[in-house]
């Protein structure tokens, strides 16, 4: 569906991508993962044909910089941050839908579909930013695109709207659309991408689905175990014989190093000796610590 | 190019133009000041031979001078940088448009609310020529109200360029008004300084005069509403001399075209074809 070949893209001195190549086949959701300043959104919008490149982008067959209208007309596009033109809710969507050539009452439903059907009225200044992203979602579902780019998606987000907005990502991606999304965080990749490209200073480092990224980085996540209070010392005493580092206690919680794809492997080993896990989370580290060392030892 | 896009880009900058205060203000301003001018027109008896509607034009002419080439040299000039300063033309481009729609639509939709400015401080001062009783020179005063358009469309197409080059609209609008106090304000007192310190010839201070859009507007409206072309001085003179008095009209109103072609292609071929990404 999109066949990025050797594209770069050169602001002055900085090469912001560096010699990318890679592929999207339809209906797969991908994710650009990547600190900032990694490349990501200045590849999506060399793939809308907004930035000059050299190199070739393909979408569907067409020419994204030859023929830039007519991929754009398959693609919808989620900006980082949206910005409307300060109109009414309902005229921002009528006026993309023209545009758009989108299918009479699609607009309505849209606006429904991620919850501004009430706020149809409002002008976009009065709009919130996580409501403004949900409208440029509307927007960027318009015509049915096959091709979904979405630039940080969530950034704006509370927690809330984050997993109302990946549910209705997810059921986009199941109608067998093609889905490329940027994103800082791996809990997202998880619940969306079928495969990961990993971008650091412009240039490509990985290319694989999540739990090889997770793997090969040989990511570690914090979990804390919460067991019954008589057994903090027995269990702390269990996961050390396992090989499962102890960081430290907390009233009933221990608080554990486990490897991301082995997360639940402190639970099983004390549920086999019969202590009883009253709660367990796991703490991603910042993306920043994740990507430190990725690309530098050919992860 | 699909006409359909145009269409949709020019009715959206319509409405926006349409919301803007300052172009409601500019254009209340303007209708009560051709009012205000036809009211002070209609007093006396004629004045260099002008009655009835060409009188008021004439009046109107300066006042058009003042206002007209502020608006559109202002308008023109924020119509893009603006959106690109704030991020809406990136947005707008995601879309499946092409800069060449985006750009004419631009255009058409912030030139036909000035030209519905002009339209209604022209219409209105016509309406009250009309009440006193006014009959005479009905044709020049709408030549003048055309040429006046013109006068827009050129100033507009400037605009657009400064607004293609400038990356903010508070530059884009710096400069438009520096453009505005140098053909309007500076043009007269330009064109006398370079004839006297250069010794300038009538010929060579013609030319320097209709490289002026504002001089060409004035030279061409004041030959439409009078025979008397000396009032215009001995350029005015060398002119009809030279071209005869249908002939310097008609090439009056070729340079002003030139004015809103030549800028306009300028500004579209960089907009569209040189500039190939906005950031």
């Amino acid at each position: 569906m999109i066949r990025i070949n050797n594209v770069t893209k050169r602001f002055g001195g900085l090469t912001a991508v560096d010699s990318v190549s890679f592929e999207v086949s339809g209906g797969e959701a991908l994710a650009l993962l990547g600190s900032n300043g990694a490349g990501k959104s200045t590849l999506i919008k060399c793939m809308l044909g907004l930035l000059d490149y050299t190199g070739e982008i393909t979408v569907n067959g067409i020419n994204a910089r030859e023929r830039s209208k007519e991929a754009k007309s398959i693609i919808g596009y989620l900006p980082q941050e949206p910005v409307f033109y300060d109109m009414k809710t309902k005229d921002i969507i009528r006026f993309f839908a023209r545009i758009r050539g989108a299918e009479k009452g699609s607009e309505e439903r849209l606006l429904d579909g991620v919850g501004l059907a009430g706020h149809a009225d409002k002008y976009a200044s009065e709009l919130s930013g996580g409501m403004r992203q949900r409208l440029s979602f509307a927007v960027a579902l318009l015509s049915e695109p096959e091709v979904l780019l979405l630039d940080e998606p969530t950034s704006n987000l509370d927690a809330r709207a984050r997993v109302d907005f990946l549910k209705l990502v997810k059921e986009y991606k199941d109608r067998g659309k093609t889905v490329v999304f940027s994103s800082h965080r791996l809990d997202e990749v998880d619940y969306l991408a079928d495969r990961v490209v990993l971008m650091r200073e412009g240039r490509l480092v990985f290319e694989d689905g999540p739990a090889a990224l997770k793997k090969s980085l040989g990511l570690k996540l914090r979990a804390n175990i919460l067991v019954d209070e008589g057994s903090v010392s027995v269990a702390a005493s269990v996961l050390s014989e396992a090989g499962i580092v102890v960081h430290g206690r907390n009233g009933r919680g221990l608080v554990v190093d486990v490897l991301a794809e082995d997360r639940m492997r402190p639970v099983r080993e004390l549920i086999m000796r019969e202590i009883r896990v009253m709660d367990f989370t796991v703490e991603e580290p910042p993306m920043e610590k994740i990507l430190e060392g990725a690309g530098t030892d050919g992860a | 190019m699909e006409l359909k896009n145009i269409l949709l880009i020019t009715g959206k900058d319509m409405r926006e133009s349409i919301k803007n205060r300052w172009f409601v203000l500019y254009t209340a301003s303007f209708s009560v000041l051709a009012i205000l001018i036809l009211t002070a027109a209609s007093g006396g008896g004629q004045i260099s031979g002008f009655s009835g509607y060409g009188r008021t034009a004439a009046s109107l002419i300066n006042l058009v001078l003042l206002f007209v080439p502020l608006i559109a040299l202002v308008t023109g000039a924020i119509s893009i940088s603006g959106e690109r300063e704030n991020g809406t033309l990136q947005y707008l481009l995601s879309q499946p448009v092409t800069k060449s729609e985006v750009f004419i639509g631009k255009f058409i939709g912030v030139l036909i609310p000035i030209w519905f400015s002009i339209s209604l401080g022209f219409g209105l001062a016509g309406i009250g020529v009309a009440l006193k009783g006014g009959a005479g020179g009905i044709t020049d005063y709408v030549l003048t109200a055309l040429m006046s358009g013109l006068l827009a469309a050129s100033l507009l197409s400037v605009g657009f360029v400064v607004s293609v080059f400038s990356g903010k609209a508070s530059k884009a609008i710096g400069i438009a008004v520096f453009l505005w106090l140098l053909f309007i304000i500076l043009g007269d007192l330009g064109i006398m300084g370079t004839a006297a310190v250069m010794d300038l010839g009538i010929k060579q201070v013609f030319v320097l005069a209709v490289l002026n859009p504002a001089e060409v507007f004035k030279i061409a409206s004041v030959l439409l509403l009078s025979p008397r072309y000396e009032i215009l001085g001995p350029v005015g003179v060398y002119a009809v001399r030279t071209f005869g008095s249908g002939g310097i009209v008609l090439l009056l109103v070729s340079i002003l075209s030139l004015w809103t072609i030549v800028p306009l292609a300028l500004a579209h071929l960089t907009f569209s074809v040189f500039r190939r990404e906005e950031l």
